[in-house]
């Protein structure tokens, strides 16, 4: 983010700037200043009440057992942590969580690159209508996935299992979205798909900053594809790379749309990530595993989580930082 | 030499060939839900079942999606639909072009303090913070409204929205305001009559980010909406039509289908903005 470009002093924004008493000067100056912050208060107003507020006000929920409803009374110290802590189904759910990164990152990834490649080819005509079509899915809501999805993999009908029966490839029909073996498989298939698009575009971003020159010169040098991708594109792009891994583990650590239509957490907590699980201790279960809300358990939960993720992420900027870093050099190369 | 050079193009016409067959097909294939979706909307039940995985109907059931306009109550939900939509990119590009300007502008005490804020919570966890902000919208007499659901959406975009549009002012040109002021413009006047028609492609970058993710929004009007069924957004209200109208496919696709089509539009006619926005996100 641009942050560090010169601002110049606030004088300049009000009234004329040459030729003023030092005292019209500083009354104008303290006019913009005022200016200033109401211009600003709303933006503020907003990420207090919004965001600043709920992240303090949720540490202090933690401390009781609070269905939601009125003022939390019942204070129980520590034990909603004790709770979550032993938790069976706190802790799948987090391990449901990092297969779903673990396997929906890296397939993301690769696949996106390989397309981008092949996009990013100057001669290759309709380029931007290939990218549009690879693109669609994230623009469509996951609730409207999930919907399309549980219709095409149901058991009525005509419907996949029927293709596969054909094929002998399966020998009996299989509730795909109901059986704990292949639930979460399909969720991961469907959440590669539907995100996909996103990583295609940053890595045609990427791509875009190398400049020609380099591969000209290389290829005067009598240098092949590979050598070309593995000595200037992979360099080139891996400042821009450590910022797409970091984007895409994020997103996938805040999984909830998709799991919650497609299986609500379901069969028997087989999908349940640690959102729905939240959402679920907060506001009730689903109709398949009613839950008492439970507030204080959930905002102990959620910062559990929070804490989990912000440990995380710090980790894991400094890890891909400095190996960026450490390559970059070793190869000659600043990215 | 000849039949040399033309075996080497010819080699590279067959291989772009193939590139373009590859990618037309795959990209197809991979838009096979959608296409399903378009066309089970108009497809009978017995053809429904029947045959399942074809994408085409055999003929146009145009009633499917009046059904599902009026009795599955998609007009309702499409009309909340586009309110908070409306509702939530006015208010966030009226906030963050307001709060960007400032912060690129002007060095007012305590401007450290706004831009620390503002960057630290871009590195904190959303989404966990729900039940505080509930609880609020609850204190405030605004839960089960449509206002909710527009103010909680606009807040979670407002520090990227602010972010951009301080970067695009801080990149204009200071001598137009300069000479604004030297003209007697005042501080509003410099903003809303110099900088806000400048700053076209930005209004327009953030105002489709927002449009797009309020329009697929699920989980804060699902959360804000709990109590009042009449206040669903089309995510929500097909959600629920699985729970509750289990045997209309038909009209569940039709649904799916008015809630694509417009976002999809927009997307298209806007998409140059959207994908250099994404793009410049990412390389910034």
């Amino acid at each position: 983010m641009v942050m560090t470009t010169a601002v110049r002093d606030g004088t300049g924004t009000s009234g004329p700037p040459r030729a003023a008493s030092p005292t019209a000067r500083r009354r104008a100056r303290r006019r913009t200043y005022l200016w200033s912050y109401v211009y600003l208060a709303p933006m503020m107003v907003l990420l207090l009440a919004f965001i600043v507020y709920p992240i303090i006000a949720s540490l202090g929920y933690t401390f009781y057992r609070w269905n939601g409803i009125g003022d939390p009374s019942n204070f129980v110290g520590l034990d909603n942590f004790r709770q979550i802590v032993n938790d069976s189904i706190f802790w799948r759910s987090l391990g449901h969580t990092f297969v779903y990164a673990a396997v929906v990152v890296p397939v993301q990834l690769v696949l996106a690159l390989a397309l981008a490649l092949v996009l990013n080819n100057r001669r290759l005509r309709f380029a931007s209508f290939y990218r549009t079509l690879f693109f669609l899915p994230v623009v469509t809501s996951a609730a409207v996935i999930g919907v399309v999805i549980q219709l095409l993999v149901s058991n009525f009908g005509d419907s996949i299992n029927s293709v596969l029966l054909d094929l002998h490839l399966i020998d009996q029909h299989i509730d795909w979205l109901g059986d704990p073996n292949f639930a979460m498989a399909i969720i991961i298939l469907v959440g590669i798909w539907h995100t996909f698009g996103y990583n295609l575009v940053y890595f045609l971003a990427g791509l875009q900053t190398i400049p020609e020159e380099l591969y000209e010169a290389a290829r005067l040098d009598g240098a092949g594809r590979l050598a070309m991708f593995r000595y200037i594109t992979v360099p080139m792009l891996r400042a821009v790379g450590v910022v797409i891994v970091v984007l895409a583990v994020i997103g996938t650590f805040q999984i909830f749309d998709l799991v919650q239509v497609l299986t609500s957490g379901g069969p028997y907590f087989s999908t349940e990530v640690v959102n729905t699980y939240i959402y679920h201790l907060a506001f009730g279960g689903s109709n398949a595993n009613a839950v008492q809300p439970d507030i204080g358990l959930a905002s102990a939960a959620s910062f559990i989580y929070g804490l989990l993720l912000i440990v995380f992420s710090i980790v894991q900027v400094l890890v891909l930082r400095s190996l960026a870093k450490r390559r970059g050099t070793s190869t000659g190369r600043q990215g | 030499m000849a039949t040399i050079s033309v075996g080497y193009r010819g080699r590279r016409r067959a291989v772009a060939l193939l590139t373009h067959a590859a990618l037309l097909i795959g990209g197809l294939a991979w838009l096979y839900p959608l296409f399903w979706a378009l066309g089970s909307s108009l497809k009978s039940d017995d053809e429904f079942f029947g045959r399942g995985l074809s994408p085409l109907p055999s003929h146009f059931l145009w009633a499917n999606y009046l059904d599902a306009w009026r009795e599955a109550s998609f007009g309702q939900y499409f009309l909340n639909t586009l309110l908070i939509t409306i509702g939530t990119v006015l208010v966030t590009l009226v906030v963050t072009s307001m709060a960007g300007y400032v912060l690129a502008r002007t060095r007012f005490p305590g401007r450290g303090f706004c831009l620390g804020l503002v960057s630290a919570t871009l590195f904190l966890p959303h989404g966990y913070t729900i039940i505080p902000v509930f609880d609020l919208m609850q204190r405030l007499h605004l839960l089960n409204s449509l206002w909710s659901v527009i103010i909680v959406q606009a807040s979670g975009g407002v520090v990227f929205g602010t972010f951009l549009f301080m970067g695009y002012f801080m990149a204009i040109d200071r001598e137009l305001e300069d000479a604004a002021l030297v003209d007697g413009a005042n501080f509003h006047q410099t903003f809303a009559r110099i900088m806000l028609p400048l700053s076209g492609p930005m209004l327009a970058t953030v105002g489709l980010f927002t449009a797009i993710t309020a329009w697929n929004s699920f989980f804060i009007p699902l959360v804000f909406t709990l109590g009042r069924p009449e206040l669903r957004t089309l995510a929500i209200g097909m959600y629920a039509f699985i729970g509750e109208n289990s045997t209309e496919w038909t009209l569940l696709c039709a649904g799916t289908v008015i809630t694509l089509a417009p976002i999809i539009a927009l997307f298209l006619l806007l998409q140059r903005f959207f994908v250099n926005g994404l793009a410049g996100a990412v390389k910034q």
